[in-house]
């Protein structure tokens, strides 16, 4: 079950890849199912464990499958992302991204479901080429196909150096959700760095962001929100279940280099989100700025900080994906992402414009919608652990939110119709449909987010070893 | 008169018997038949004549011989290093099938076939006489293989090749003549005595045999001819020296490196072998940036792939070895795969189509070859899910273990280097094309297909089933 959640987008993907004709309906109706029946699968095989030997030699891999509880929820929204993304995409050549998506969501199930660090590092580099790939052939510029790699793969590179160097001493790699699992040695802080330098990459934080702007203003709208919403995710789940779990003391240690770290990103991604002039950009850098809380929350080790963080990547990853989706129907529309120039969309387009509100009032962290509950855990768990200065800092970045939010958005929603740019129809069956379930969502979770909590006050989620996983580890 | 070998050593050596008498029978059918043999023809004895020594050397596999008064030991070691030669040799066979002219072939694939046999005899010598033997008999071949295609470049690198691929030999014979003199015999077991460590003539001679080597495995600061000669030679014979002449100048060294050196002479020996294992990969990688012909660029990645493959070896630890072999197949099916490729695209000899600017625009064009294109590339860099990502962290675990750190850094460093020189011929193909081309008929032939197809197939095979044989020991005795 575990093994076809895996394949099964990934198969789908690549024969979707290799098909011929760009017919529409076919191909989202394909990603939809896919990607809906992924989310069935997750909930189907949550407590499942699946085991194969992989290396015996020089240290123990097993590709090892399994769902933690961070993980779970992590899947949930990468599957609904994927659903709503693809059903959102309105190219003329739809098959090669609805391909690619499915890969995409594929690749990273994999991350979230790999119970072995060899596999996590394998599944981490992997989930680079789709998204390389619809760079190079639809981004705005093949640069920033490059800066994506780059960055990434020396990440990825790093990682890959941490694997191998935590394999050697700790004489397996299997080890994800193992409790009681840490390692010593004065290598520590190397592999601990090489960890960290890379899940710092793919978060982004300050100074490791420098591809992330380009990379998802470039990229189309539907990728972007995957890529937004999930795929930095991935380093935050990194510092979860490899970091706060294997390395505790190592994150103790230097968690005031990553408070640092995480308070550059705080204020330098809201300051820089509120002077750019490309609304894709002003999300990018409010992502850097979001992300950076919860970098500081992981960096506390609070118990609540914890759970708020848990619960934020979830609701940082709902508004995420509702926004870009949002400001890709914006950009469809009126053929500009310049702020300078849109204005007036909810004198058109109204139900457009309501549900761009409902994502950017989740980002500014209104209460009732999950971003507050998440944020409030947050900044509580660290005034709990005594940083008043970095809690001053996390507050400072709420007001600067709503200062961008809503810079964003009364530009684009209020004001004049704009007669120099086009007027076009309101969103229509489809395009609602492929955006409401994350505000659905967002509501939901703002009003009821113990589930989510409760994945991250225990940053450990583990489902005993089945008999057939080979090896366990003290 | 009692002969001086018996049986068994002849026994010992009958796959190579095999595979020069198949290089003889091409050449005499070419003889037989008028006025030509038709390449098919020479190509499918060829390939079954490989086949048969594939066979033969598998069923040595567990054995332990040594004949010609060991001079040649047949044992894992030698078994394993010969399937990857053959390996090689069989790709570049099937290179050989995307066409060309009669004329040529039987020759072409005769003298192919004999430097096969060379390397073949590299993967077991023990004796200094018989790698002498073997490297000469592997170079000699190639000189006139380089220099087969009617084209400037190609008789610039027969000539190349010639003279630099001489004077490592010279550098080679002369390091070997020391060591005769240090230890009275051309055995290779016989170095491995501690009274060796004192002797300034052992020094000496492992030293300037070692440069010899550096400069048969193209390494920085010897590695200026291989660019040039890789450039100049037909595809197959680029794909066969990346592929077999490192194979078999890999398998010396790690005999040499593992089983003829004194305990304590070894660390502070090599050492500088590591240092310019590590520069390799930087200078190769970097030198990959600023190439634009495919062939070329291969040529320079070989050179940072080497270093690699080196770097495994540094700490003479077992499990280095098998690692060392694994990259080394590794390493031979993601080459042996690019290299594939490219014999799809390219039309004739005359020309050849490595130049990256016939490759844009391919991922529109040929979608099919410019994905498969684009995996060989990725699995050069190391992505997932190839078995390049594999050998690289199995590498790097095995460097680091020993306490090579800055070699798995130097590694770390390439490698991100060179992800940025193959992302490059991707992003070529996956450029929009505005230039007007004439129809693109070329089918290709069956042969690069196959190859094609079996390297993909094997790249992503030996990630989840990593063969990662055991008793690989080399032998010297």
């Amino acid at each position: 079950m575990l093994l076809a959640l895996v394949l099964l987008p990934i198969i789908a993907g690549s024969v979707i890849l290799l098909l011929r004709g760009e017919d529409r309906r076919i191909y989202r109706a394909i990603g939809v199912i896919v990607a809906l029946a992924t989310l069935l699968l997750a909930i189907e095989a949550r407590s499942e464990n699946w085991s194969a030997p992989w290396l015996r030699a020089p240290f123990v891999a097993n590709f090892h499958l399994g769902i933690g509880t961070l993980a779970f929820w992590l899947i949930v929204l990468l599957a609904l992302c994927t659903a709503c993304a693809v059903l959102a995409v309105d190219s003329a050549r739809p098959r090669a991204l609805i391909g690619q998506l499915l890969l995409l969501e594929g690749t990273m199930l994999g991350l979230f479901v790999s119970r072995d660090l060899l596999l996590f590092a394998l599944f981490y580099d992997l989930m680079l080429v789709p998204v390389f790939f619809v760079l190079l052939e639809r981004g705005e510029h093949p640069r920033d196909a490059w800066r994506y790699i780059i960055y990434n793969f020396a990440g990825g590179l790093l990682l890959l150096f941490a694997t191998a160097a935590f394999g050697v001493l700790h004489g397996t790699t299997d080890v994800i959700g193992t409790v009681g699992t840490t390692i010593t040695g004065a290598w520590v802080p190397w592999i601990f760095w090489g960890f960290a330098i890379a899940f710092l990459v793919k978060t982004p934080a300050f100074p490791l962001h420098t591809w992330m702007p380009n990379t998802y203003a470039s990229l189309p709208p539907p990728v972007a929100a995957v890529v937004g919403a999930v795929q930095s995710k991935a380093g935050l789940y990194g510092l979860f279940v490899i970091g706060l779990t294997l390395m505790p003391q190592e994150i103790a240690r230097y968690s005031n280099v990553l408070i640092v770290l995480g308070s550059i990103s705080v204020l330098y991604g809201a300051v820089a989100a509120l002077v750019q002039s490309d609304a894709k950009r002003v999300v990018a850098y409010s992502s850097l700025s979001h992300l950076g809380l919860i970098v500081i929350a992981i960096a506390t080790q609070q118990p609540l900080a914890l759970a708020g963080a848990a619960l934020y990547i979830v609701a940082h990853g709902l508004f995420t994906a509702a926004i870009f989706l949002g400001l890709g129907y914006v950009e469809e529309r009126e053929e500009t992402r310049s702020l300078a120039r849109l204005r007036g969309i909810g004198a058109k387009n109204p139900r457009l414009a309501g549900a761009l509100t409902i994502g950017g009032l989740a980002m500014l962290g209104l209460p009732g919608l999950a971003g507050f509950v998440g944020e409030l855990v947050i900044i509580t768990g660290i005034v709990e652990s005594g940083n008043i200065a970095v809690a001053i800092i996390a507050v400072v970045s709420v007001v600067l939110a709503a200062a961008y939010v809503l810079r964003l958005f009364q530009g684009i929603v209020n004001g004049p119709v704009a007669h120099d740019l086009p007027v076009r129809r309101d969103l229509t069956w489809r395009e609602g449909i492929a955006i409401a379930p994350l505000l659905l969502a967002l509501l939901y979770l703002g009003v009821n987010p113990h589930a989510v909590l409760a994945s991250g006050s225990v940053p450990i989620p583990r489902a005993p070893l089945s008999s057939t996983a080979g090896v366990t580890t003290p | 008169m009692t002969l001086p070998f018996t049986h068994v050593d002849w026994a010992a050596v009958a796959p190579l018997e095999v595979l020069a008498a198949t290089g003889l029978l091409v050449l005499l059918l070419d003889l037989l038949w008028r006025p030509f043999a038709p390449r098919a023809l020479s190509l499918s004895v060829a390939v079954l004549g490989t086949i048969v020594t594939v066979v033969m050397i598998a069923q040595q596999y567990g054995t332990n011989v040594s004949a010609f008064n060991g001079g040649y030991v047949v044992g894992n070691f030698s078994v394993l290093f010969s399937e990857v030669i053959l390996l090689g040799t069989l790709g570049a066979l099937a290179l050989m099938g995307r066409g060309g002219s009669d004329r040529e072939s039987a020759g072409t694939i005769a003298l192919l076939l004999w430097s096969a046999c060379g390397a073949l005899l590299l993967a077991a010598a023990a004796t200094t006489m018989t790698i002498f033997l073997g490297i000469e008999l592997l170079s000699l071949a190639l000189y006139c293989l380089c220099g087969l295609a009617n084209r400037k470049s190609a008789r610039e690198a027969a000539l190349k090749y010639l003279l630099l691929s001489s004077t490592a030999s010279a550098v080679l014979l002369f390091g070997m003549a020391l060591l005769f003199g240090a230890s009275g015999s051309v055995s290779l077991a016989a170095l491995a005595t501690p009274a060796m460590v004192t002797n300034p003539l052992f020094w000496m001679g492992s030293g300037f045999f070692l440069v010899g080597i550096a400069f048969k495995l193209s390494l920085v600061p010897f590695h200026a001819w291989a660019p040039d000669v890789y450039q100049g030679a037909p595809l197959p014979i680029t794909a066969f020296m990346t592929v077999v002449t490192k194979a078999a100048t890999i398998a010396i060294f790690a005999r040499f490196a593992y089983a003829a050196l004194p305990v304590g002479a070894s660390q502070m020996l090599l050492l500088p072998i590591w240092v310019i294992a590590g520069i390799s990969m930087i200078v190769g990688n970097v030198g990959m940036l600023a190439q634009h012909d495919l062939k070329r660029l291969l040529g320079y990645s070989g050179i940072a792939q080497v270093g690699y493959i080196l770097a495994a070896l540094a700490g003479t630890t077992k499990l280095g070895l098998r690692y060392a072999f694994f990259y080394l197949a590794v390493y031979a099916v993601m080459n042996l795969g690019a290299f594939a490729v490219a014999a799809v695209l390219s039309s004739s000899d005359e020309e050849e189509g490595t130049h990256l600017e016939s490759y844009r625009g391919l991922g529109a064009r040929r979608p099919l070859l410019a994905a498969a294109m684009t995996f060989f590339l990725l699995a050069l860099a190391g992505l997932p899910p190839t078995a390049g990502f594999l050998g690289k962290i199995l590498i790097l675990a095995v460097t680091a273990g020993s306490g090579y750190l800055w070699l798995a850094a130097l590694l770390l460093l390439g490698t991100a280097i060179s992800l940025y020189a193959y992302a490059k011929i991707i992003l070529a193909m996956y450029r929009p094309d505005h230039r007007v081309r004439s129809a693109e008929t070329l089918r290709g032939a069956p042969l690069p297909w196959l190859s094609l197809a079996l390297c993909l197939v094997a790249t992503v095979a030996l990630t989840f089933y990593p063969l990662l044989p055991s008793g690989i020991v080399p032998l010297v005795k």
